[in-house]
């Protein structure tokens, strides 16, 4: 883990290198894990098409657990791409750290709290998005804020900020404290040499198990979260 | 480090990356769409649809089998009682027929009872009509040979004949 990263301007706004790659690796990853897993398919399922199918069935399940029905249809291939996304992201700093001159270019995109808010807030926008769709501009306001009781009104108000950061501070902590450890980790390995290597040597090991265990378990609640925040806007409140 | 923890911060805000976030995101979501998740779930419904109808004609067929048991069942029954009447019918007939046989043979046996009866009658009347023109003729003719001198034929005839006369009435008596 290394804080210094390549920030670039670019038609006014401000890039960060290191971000915007890892994010493509990433993608790249997840696109191209389907799109293996998805060939050759078959009414029979065996193989890797299992493997797909079991990924897209346990998706639907966090989609259908918490919005039911029809509704929650329209949302099966979102939290199937988020969860694929999220949890490569995970796992991509535990396998790659790539630095060039003190500059990280390639780590874990969901290290970085921008990552993170860019989710969360394209999740939550959804969820508004799909509310309106839903109700129309009126009954979303009326049921989103003013149900069940009209006088909870700011606290409604204040539950989409606080929504929106918990949503993202939660997943960029845990991974961002997982690869500040590993570094951590990894420096204590270097400073004196045979000795602390053969120390730090299983403390890596356990800790690179312990964050592929927690990027998992991350990117399943962060799905989780953002269908429970949509199903609120988009399922009526009693 | 901590600039990260303040918004805002100069450089710590980027803009960009939120955009290119979104914007890539939006793209995987179309591209996982197209190649994987449109052919998948397809062949997903279509092999929940085909269980289904499976299921469907499974059901039918199991529906239709048991129609045919209770058929066979009905017409087997049918069947057994249609025998069980058949064999009735034909012991009644058979037994009709055997009345009727025995009927006609006793009638057959006691018309050729009378008919022999009767001819036997006949032959014996015959037989004694033809004896007693044989004795009366023999008598006629030893009677003649024993008195030949003493008798005409003609009046040893009469005493003959009215003999025989009161000898056929003694036997039509009898």
């Amino acid at each position: 883990m290394n804080e210094e990263s390549f920030v670039v301007k670019f038609l006014g706004l401000t890039f960060n290198l290191t971000n915007v790659v890892s994010g493509l690796v990433a993608m790249i990853i997840v696109f191209f894990l389907v799109w293996y897993l998805s060939r050759n398919l078959a009414l029979r399922p065996k193989g890797k098409q299992n493997v797909l199918e079991a990924i897209i069935d346990f998706t639907n399940g966090i989609v259908s657990s918490n919005i039911p029905g029809e509704q929650g249809k329209r949302f099966n291939l979102l939290a199937f791409v988020l969860f694929l996304f999220i949890f490569v992201s995970n796992q991509l700093g535990l396998m790659i750290e790539f630095i060039i001159g003190g500059k990280t270019l390639i780590k874990s995109p969901t290290s970085d709290v921008m990552v993170t808010m860019s989710l969360a807030l394209m999740v939550l926008l959804l969820s508004h998005y799909f509310g309106v769709v839903v109700f129309g501009a009126k009954g979303y306001l009326v049921n989103s804020y003013l149900k069940p009781v009209s006088f909870m009104l700011p606290i409604e108000l204040i539950e989409e900020f606080t929504n929106f950061l918990t949503l993202a501070f939660r997943l960029y902590g845990n991974i961002f404290a997982g690869e500040v450890l590993l570094t951590l980790i990894g420096g204590v390995a270097k400073s004196h040499g045979l000795l602390t290597e053969v120390v730090a040597l299983p403390l890596a090991l356990i800790w690179q198990g312990f964050s592929v265990f927690i990027g998992s378990i991350q990117a399943y609640v962060f799905v989780t979260l953002s269908m429970v925040y949509i199903s609120r806007k988009v399922e009526v409140e009693e | 480090m901590l600039s990260q923890f303040v918004i805002g911060a100069a450089g710590g805000l980027y803009i960009g990356d939120l955009l290119f976030y979104a914007i890539s995101f939006i793209i995987l979501v179309a591209l996982v769409k197209h190649f994987a998740w449109g052919p998948i779930t397809k062949m997903m419904d279509k092999r929940a649809n085909k269980i289904s109808g499976d299921l469907d004609y499974a059901e039918k067929s199991r529906n239709e089998a048991e129609q045919l048991a209770a058929k066979r069942q009905s017409e087997l029954d049918k069947s057994q009682s249609e025998a069980t009447k058949i064999v009735s019918t034909a012991r009644q007939n058979g037994e009709k027929q055997r009345q009727t046989i025995v009927t006609q043979a006793q009638s057959d046996a006691d018309n050729l009872k009378d008919k022999a009866q009767k001819d036997i009658a006949q032959e014996r009347a015959d037989a004694l009509k033809g004896a007693q023109k044989d004795i009366s003729a023999l008598s006629i003719e030893i009677a003649s040979k024993i008195i030949q001198k003493e008798l005409n034929a003609a009046d040893q005839k009469a005493l003959i004949d009215s003999y025989i006369e009161g000898l056929g009435k003694q036997n039509g008596a009898r």
